[in-house]
């Protein structure tokens, strides 16, 4: 019960700070809207080929502006040494992993939030036929990747190079489950049918269910030593 | 003394390589339908068993030293891994031009050259992180849990044949088929290139773990100095 | 057929061999690197020893 407690304090204050200052929403909000906006200028905006691509490009915009929040997770703690007050508090390394984790997955579903109306308009396709569907697998989809970044958020957390270390490491051991969200989406917005596909929904959970709890057992070893 | 066993052994895995080479090159026929490109599997296939286990190896070692916090176990663990990503471009390059030949094209996205290419990233994400780190306890630390996390990916390489219907061929060796599927000949040959492979990578790891226990002694020497 | 396999065969060795023989070099190039590393060090402790 305390865990949960810990771990929902932690969300909460995450997500308090960042709605304070909106500094990393804005920026990756900004950033999904443009990449939009470019990759409607690489290729036809109303042709058929979007359809086909439309899983694709939607989940390459989330990881590259959700690259943008999970990088901020555990850095925003850098600065006045907050990140040895929070290991030094009594909350268990795992339960900051997972509070954590939880504010970056509810702030990147914001970005998506944002990015899947943006995206119906810019490239003229209704993206809500099979609603309920395509809502599971953006919540799948943005836990597995908020697991695999904010644990390499805690690892990349002290290095000069923490930006460009940051997506190097996150997406190849995301490949998996970005490559079914991808595959997934593409096939509910193209209204194809999803049992064809369930391989690729099993994968998916099966990332989640893995990564979380190989992150949650190993976070210790590199928050605290 | 022990360089000496180092250095006999190296000797030894060379010589047999070459007895290997010996083998598959002359004594050996042609295989039905591919001809002598086929012989490549004779390197493939052992620089991806060998990968493979240098990579397990990383992984128990990387355990060990989250448990016991002796970095010897640190030490092992960045040999074997930076051992295994050069045998995983040799597996990756003789895959490639295997392809070429067999199949017309260097690469396709299957799934056990996707998460091959997948588990390749990962491992050279390993060694960048371990660059990127100057302090001995936090770059042993992170290290040993990418290792950890990067292992699943290996496993996953490894049985994507029995998962997925893939365009790479299936399994054939006897301890994974139950026999049959290949020529007893060509098997042998091919156990043999692995015993000798696997030498050559034991003689490249403990030469590489004395490399990195230097180099710590190196840092710590620098400290030392710089301290007074 | 036969000497287009051939060819393929033969990058396909050369290839491995130009890999292994490539790492070989980098951890001789190691090596050489951390032994002048040794000598500096060696030569900037015993200066101050020395002094």
């Amino acid at each position: 019960m305390r865990f949960l407690q810990q771990t929902y304090t932690i969300a909460a204050k995450d997500l308090r700070s960042e709605f304070r200052t909106k500094e990393s929403l804005n920026a990756a909000a900004s950033f999904a809207l443009v990449i939009l906006l470019l990759f409607s200028f690489a290729v036809d905006p109303t042709g058929p080929m979007v359809r086909e691509m439309s899983g694709g490009l939607l989940w390459i915009v989330f990881s590259f502006a959700g690259a943008l929040i999970l990088n901020r997770a555990f850095a925003r703690e850098l600065p006045n040494d907050c990140l040895d007050a929070l290991i030094s508090s009594p909350i268990s390394p795992a339960a900051l992993y997972l509070g954590k984790a939880i504010a970056s997955f509810l702030l990147v579903l914001l970005i998506e939030v944002l990015c899947y109306p943006a995206f119906g308009l810019f490239y003229d396709i209704n993206w809500t036929n099979n609603l309920p569907y395509l809502i599971l697998v953006s919540l799948l989809g943005t836990w597995s990747m908020s697991v695999v970044g904010t644990m390499f958020s805690a690892l990349t957390v002290n290095l000069r190079l923490r930006e460009l270390m940051l997506p190097m490491l996150v997406y190849p051991t995301m490949i998996p489950a970005l490559m079914a969200a991808m595959k997934l989406t593409t096939v509910l917005i193209s209204g194809e049918p999803l049992s064809d596909n369930m391989i690729w929904l099993k994968l998916l959970i099966g990332f989640g269910i893995i990564f979380t709890a190989l992150a949650v057992a190993l976070v210790e070893y590199i928050l605290v030593g | 003394m022990r360089d000496k066993i180092l250095y006999i052994l190296g000797l030894l895995s060379a010589a047999w390589l070459t007895v290997n080479l010996y083998q598959m090159l002359l004594v050996l026929p042609d295989e039905l339908r591919q001809g002598h490109i086929y012989r490549i599997i004779y390197f493939h296939v052992p620089a991806w068993f060998t990968c493979f286990s240098a990579f397990f190896v990383g992984a128990i070692a990387s355990i060990l030293f989250l448990v016991k916090k002796d970095y010897k176990y640190d030490t092992c663990a960045v040999a074997a891994i930076e051992v295994g990503v050069a045998f995983t471009c040799i597996g990756m390059v003789t895959g490639s031009i295997w392809a070429r030949n067999q199949w017309g094209i260097w690469w396709t996205w299957d799934p056990r050259l996707t998460w091959a290419a997948i588990t390749t990233l990962v491992y050279f994400g390993y060694l960048t992180l371990r660059q990127s780190i100057d302090d001995p306890a936090a770059r042993a630390r992170n290290s040993a849990v990418l290792a950890i996390f990067s292992f699943t990916s290996v496993a996953i390489t490894y049985k994507a044949i029995d998962w997925w219907r893939t365009q790479h061929p299936g399994a054939v060796l006897d301890f994974r088929t139950g026999g049959g599927q290949i020529d007893a000949d060509y098997q042998s040959v091919l156990y043999q290139n692995w015993g000798a492979l696997m030498l050559l990578a034991a003689v490249l790891v403990v030469i590489r773990m004395r490399q990195e226990s230097a180099i710590r002694a190196i840092e710590g020497l620098r400290r030392h100095a710089h301290a007074r | 057929m036969d000497s287009r396999n051939f060819t393929y065969m033969f990058y396909g060795f050369a290839a491995a061999w130009v890999i292994l023989s490539l790492y070989v070099l980098t951890l001789v190039g190691r090596e050489k690197k951390i032994n002048k590393q040794l000598e500096g060090l060696r030569r900037m402790l015993d200066d101050k020893g020395g002094k």
